[in-house]
């Protein structure tokens, strides 16, 4: 699915008393692996930078809510 | 702007011109914060600056100071407090 997101198991003991959540998910944003921008990105233009929260597409991170999925 | 005058769409076209100046311009500011020698932003970043100000000026120009304590000029009588505010367009 989307690239930047992760997923992990937590561990379901036989007496929890809710309905387990067997996968839960998490965003790894671009700059978690290039800290340290380098010069001369590409660049999104205004408009666009405005919308998408961020001027270089490298950094680009959607961040959609997962609300509205069921519970998985 | 007196009463219950509704903005046009030049004001909205203008305002968001103005968001998506604003935007870009804290963004390269946090970006020169740690690269100082990027001229190549450096330009981009003057150009925008330049931009934003003559963009802010026609905006002040038709609908009143931006900002206030001598940051925008205002026509007689004084706009400041004149409708719409911000939070009401």
């Amino acid at each position: 699915m989307n690239n930047q997101l992760r997923e992990w198991h937590p561990y379901v003991g036989p007496f929890d008393p809710c309905p387990p959540m067997r996968v839960k998910t998490y965003i790894v944003p671009p700059n978690l692996f290039a800290p340290f921008q380098p010069a001369n990105l590409q660049q999104y233009s205004l408009p666009e930078a405005l919308r998408l929260g961020t001027l270089w597409p490298a950094y680009y991170s959607p961040y959609e809510s997962r609300m509205l999925e069921g519970r998985s | 702007m007196d009463g219950n005058t509704t903005v046009d769409q030049e004001y909205y076209r203008m305002m968001e011109e103005l968001q998506q100046l604003d935007f870009a311009l804290v963004e390269l500011t946090l970006y020169l914060d740690t690269h100082p020698d990027d001229m190549q932003a450096l330009q981009q970043f003057n150009q925008l600056s330049q931009q934003r100000q003559q963009a802010a000026y026609r905006f002040e120009c038709r609908y009143g100071p931006l900002m206030q304590f001598g940051h925008s000029y205002s026509r007689y009588p004084w706009q400041w407090m004149d409708t719409p505010w911000p939070w009401q367009v």
